[in-house]
């Protein structure tokens, strides 16, 4: 199966290219025979992407030590579940799990455009097929091929990184990969709308669902990265601006950008060539993100000089994939011109392109925080860090205006606002925002940020509200439907907008769980068995932890752990026995790892209880088992508000899927679209 | 053996697969849908969505009256020019009853309409409610 796979790899080389060139040609010549054969590529090269997976998955299971791809990340002894998930444990496999998912989508593609949108798809499986030949080509001629085998076969694999040994952490790259991969399509459509000169906003109605989904996916695969580090990395954090976490947040960032300013193009005609720069950008940053994150150009730009070859082939395809479309785009900037012009600094379309311009500035301050040190590192070989500081000085006032903009933006009218609009919609949110600041202060709240964060949460919450609360009203006179089923009708008429407003409440909710942040309280104790440590939460809580002692077990051989220190601490909130949490220590047998730490973590609503065994007094002893040698130092921390990242995570999820979930298509039937549009007026008719 | 049947087997089916269009001269669509948008109908949907979305908003009441007023002749005479437009280009067709309908309603609107008992804004035929002041127009209806 194996030998299979790589085999399938080597025959997807030919047949990419083939559809590469018939994809192209049968777009300019407009032969219905070439265009076939080229979607019928998409189909063999997925066939053959997903045999060559199916063989590093047999690799994997079989214990097949000969390849280097399977000796380095994994072993004999490794749980199953990592076996399977061994695909894109390191970079080999990602490359590969990244090009047969992007196939997949080729695939749905071209299968759900079989019959319609035939003006598009020749160019649309000629950009696929380009972007497909680029994997392909890395994991054949980048050193980087799974299927590479060491001269000798070892008796036993280098196993896993343990901390890859996640559940967060064996979902966070596929969702991420989706959400690269599936932005693919949106931009295989607008090279291809460039190509075939279908220039108004045809290209971003087809790809809406794709963009929306990418979007999911990109932002639930952050999220799900930030639980990791939460969970697996042992200090209470989720965020630290580190290059990789960055490479994932700028396609974001510019993917969101794109999300909203394409609805100023669709209802206004407007900003068409920066969609479509929007788009290549967007792009860009998911290869560069892979590139970033797979080509070992972090660890250091010394140990990245090693494999330049990787670096060549990734840099020159996205030099080539940047100069043609800039070339496309200036070719067809007379059709790109705009329909109409901002009529007024104040009004919907320039907080639309407000907000566009904050998540550039945000995306600029990354990357360049990102590639700062790399590129002074390449020039004078000193290592300059750029930490959290840098990253938090500039995002932080871009996120509060954001945040700010997402009140703002729902109830200020397209073309142009007037005081009166303004004063009419936002005179009640101001004041509830400046009551729960002037309310938090009173409650003692002294932390700048916060307070600010909290009140234009308020503010933007309470906008939120009432837009549904308007809508709901209204739509319960209007048509004489009681509140509940006004309220759903209202939702499922308009998705898009209805879904928007929820991921923003979700957004909403991590602004004010990221502000939370500020009071995290830290606390260390050395305990010897029996001892009792008090800890205050900023909510007021009194958390009673007695620690319980210390049990070790040793060389179970199991999992390849060498030994396990678990320390068992029983809590008590305000006086009420709340159960018991352990936090360890492991040693793995095969990686030369500091010990491990594993936390313990009991949430509420407001805040996480977060406890980590940070050392033990006298290891050596424990390990014999010696009866004096169960100190531990534990850490103790309060983390509020917490778990409204991951609430809000859920918010963004379903207002994603609310605004995605497919409606009867209304374009195809053009009497009831009459019908809608006039349905204030049709409404009183009946 | 086994193993060089299987790949000779793949290769061939792939080959196969890719070269039948060419070869049997099988020809995949390169046509516009007939029941997609054109661009002048695109630019009505537009139109008249925005104009949804205004009735929406004045009804939500998170526009005033004047707000209301201006913004809604301003795009019922844009709606009005895409449904003139989108008539046009289909060049004499048998014309759509509904859509005659509608830039009749329209264009009434525009220039006649109800007219408001209590505040005298001419609304368009077979409202309810007045669009201006929400004064009731049951008498309308009932015509």
């Amino acid at each position: 199966m194996t030998i299979l796979g790589e085999f399938a790899l080597w025959i997807s080389l030919p047949v990419a290219v083939w559809g590469m060139v018939l994809g192209y040609a049968g777009g300019r010549t407009l032969r219905g025979d070439l265009v076939l054969s080229a979607e019928r590529s998409i189909y063999a090269v997925f066939g053959l992407l997903l045999i060559a997976s199916l063989g590093v998955g047999a690799a994997f299971l079989g214990d097949r030590f000969e390849y280097w791809y399977v000796a380095n990340y994994s072993n004999a002894n490794l749980e199953l579940f990592y076996k399977v998930t061994g695909l894109w444990a390191g970079q080999r496999g990602s490359l590969l799990f990244w090009a047969v998912l992007l196939a997949f989508f080729a695939v749905i593609t071209v299968f759900t455009n079989r019959k319609k949108n035939r003006e598009f798809m020749p160019y649309v499986a000629g950009v696929l097929q380009t972007i497909l030949l680029f994997f392909i080509v890395v994991l054949l001629f980048a050193d980087v091929n799974p299927f590479e085998r060491l001269d000798f076969t070892p008796a036993d694999g280098r196993g896993l990184n343990p901390q890859l040994q996640n559940y967060w952490m064996t979902i966070h790259p596929p969702t991420l990969y989706l959400g690269f991969t599936a932005f693919t399509i949106p931009f295989a459509f607008a090279v291809a709308a460039l190509l075939n000169g279908r220039l108004d906003a045809r290209w971003i109605q087809l790809t809406r669902r794709w963009i929306l989904t990418s979007w999911l996916f990109l932002s639930v695969g952050i999220v799900f990265g930030m639980r990791w580090a939460y969970e697996e990395l042992g200090w209470g954090g989720y965020w630290f601006w580190d290059p990789v976490e960055n490479a994932s947040l700028l396609p974001w960032l510019t993917a969101t950008a794109f999300l909203h300013s394409i609805q100023i193009q669709e209802n206004r005609g407007m900003l068409k060539v920066w969609n479509m720069s929007l788009v290549l950008v967007t792009f860009l940053l998911t290869i560069f993100a892979t590139f970033l994150t797979r080509s070992g150009l972090i660890e250091s730009v010394h140990s990245f000089a090693q494999e330049l070859k990787i670096a060549y082939i990734f840099l020159s395809f996205m030099g080539t994939v940047l100069a043609a479309s800039v070339v496309l785009i200036l070719y067809r900037l007379p059709q790109l011109r705009s329909e109409n012009q901002i009529e007024s600094f104040v009004s919907r379309e320039s907080a639309f392109l407000f907000n566009n311009l904050l998540l550039l500035g945000a995306a600029f301050s990354v990357m360049w925080g990102t590639m700062f040190p790399l590129i002074s590192e390449g020039f004078t070989g000193q290592e300059i860090s750029v930490g959290p500081p840098f990253f938090e000085k500039v995002n932080f006032p871009i996120g509060l205006m954001l945040l700010t903009l997402v009140g703002v933006g729902p109830v200020i009218a397209w073309r142009r606002a007037t005081k009166r609009n303004l004063q009419k919609n936002f005179t009640i949110p101001v004041t509830v925002g400046a009551v729960t600041g002037i309310g938090l202060f009173a409650q003692g709240i002294r932390h700048e940020l916060a307070l600010v964060t909290w009140s234009i949460s308020a503010f933007v919450l309470t906008v939120i509200a009432t837009e549904f609360w308007k809508g709901t009203r209204a739509r319960a006179r209007i048509e004489g439907e009681g509140y509940v089923l006004a309220f759903f009708h209202l939702i499922s008429r308009n998705r898009r907008r209805w879904g928007g407003y929820i991921v923003h409440v979700g957004f909403v909710m991590l602004c004010i769980a990221f502000a939370g942040a500020a009071y995290n309280t830290d606390s260390r104790f050395n305990v010897q068995p029996g001892d009792v440590v008090e800890v205050e939460s900023p909510f007021g809580h009194t958390y009673e932890l007695t620690y319980e002692g210390l049990s070790m077990s040793i060389g179970r051989g199991e999992r390849n752990l060498l030994w396990q220190a678990i320390a068992t601490v029983s809590v008590r909130r305000d006086g009420v026995p709340k159960g018991v949490l352990t936090t360890e220590k492991r040693q793995y047998t095969n990686r030369d790892t500091q010990p491990m730490t594993e936390v313990g973590i009991q949430s509420i609503v407001q805040e996480d209880l977060y406890l980590i065994l940070s050392a033990m007094n006298d290891t050596g002893g424990a390990l014999r088992n010696d009866p004096g040698a169960q100190g531990i130092d534990l850490q103790v921390l309060i983390k509020p508000l917490v778990n409204w990242i991951w609430i809000g995570c859920l918010f963004i999820t379903l207002g994603t899927v609310i605004a995605l979930w497919p409606s009867i298509d209304r374009t195809r039937r053009p009497r009831e679209r009459v019908a809608g549009a006039t349905e204030p007026a049709a409404a009183g008719a009946d | 053996m086994m193993f060089n049947v299987g790949v000779v087997l793949v290769a061939a089916a792939v080959v196969l697969f890719i070269l039948q269009p060419l070869v049997r001269g099988i020809h995949a669509s390169l046509e516009r849908d007939d029941d997609e948008l054109t661009e002048t109908e695109a630019r009505k949907r537009v139109a008249l969505l925005a104009l949804r979305d205004v009735e929406y908003d004045f009804l939500a009441g998170k526009l005033d009256e004047d707000d209301y007023r201006s913004l809604k002749s301003e795009l019922t005479a844009e709606a009005l020019a895409a449904l003139e437009a989108d008539e046009a280009s289909k060049a004499g067709g048998a014309g759509d009853e509904a859509l005659e309908a509608e830039i009749a309603r329209l264009r009434e609107a525009l220039n006649s309409g109800t007219p408001c008992s209590s505040c005298s804004y001419s609304n368009a035929d077979g409202s309810r409610f007045c669009s201006a002041c929400g004064h009731a127009l049951a008498e309308a209806v009932a015509g």
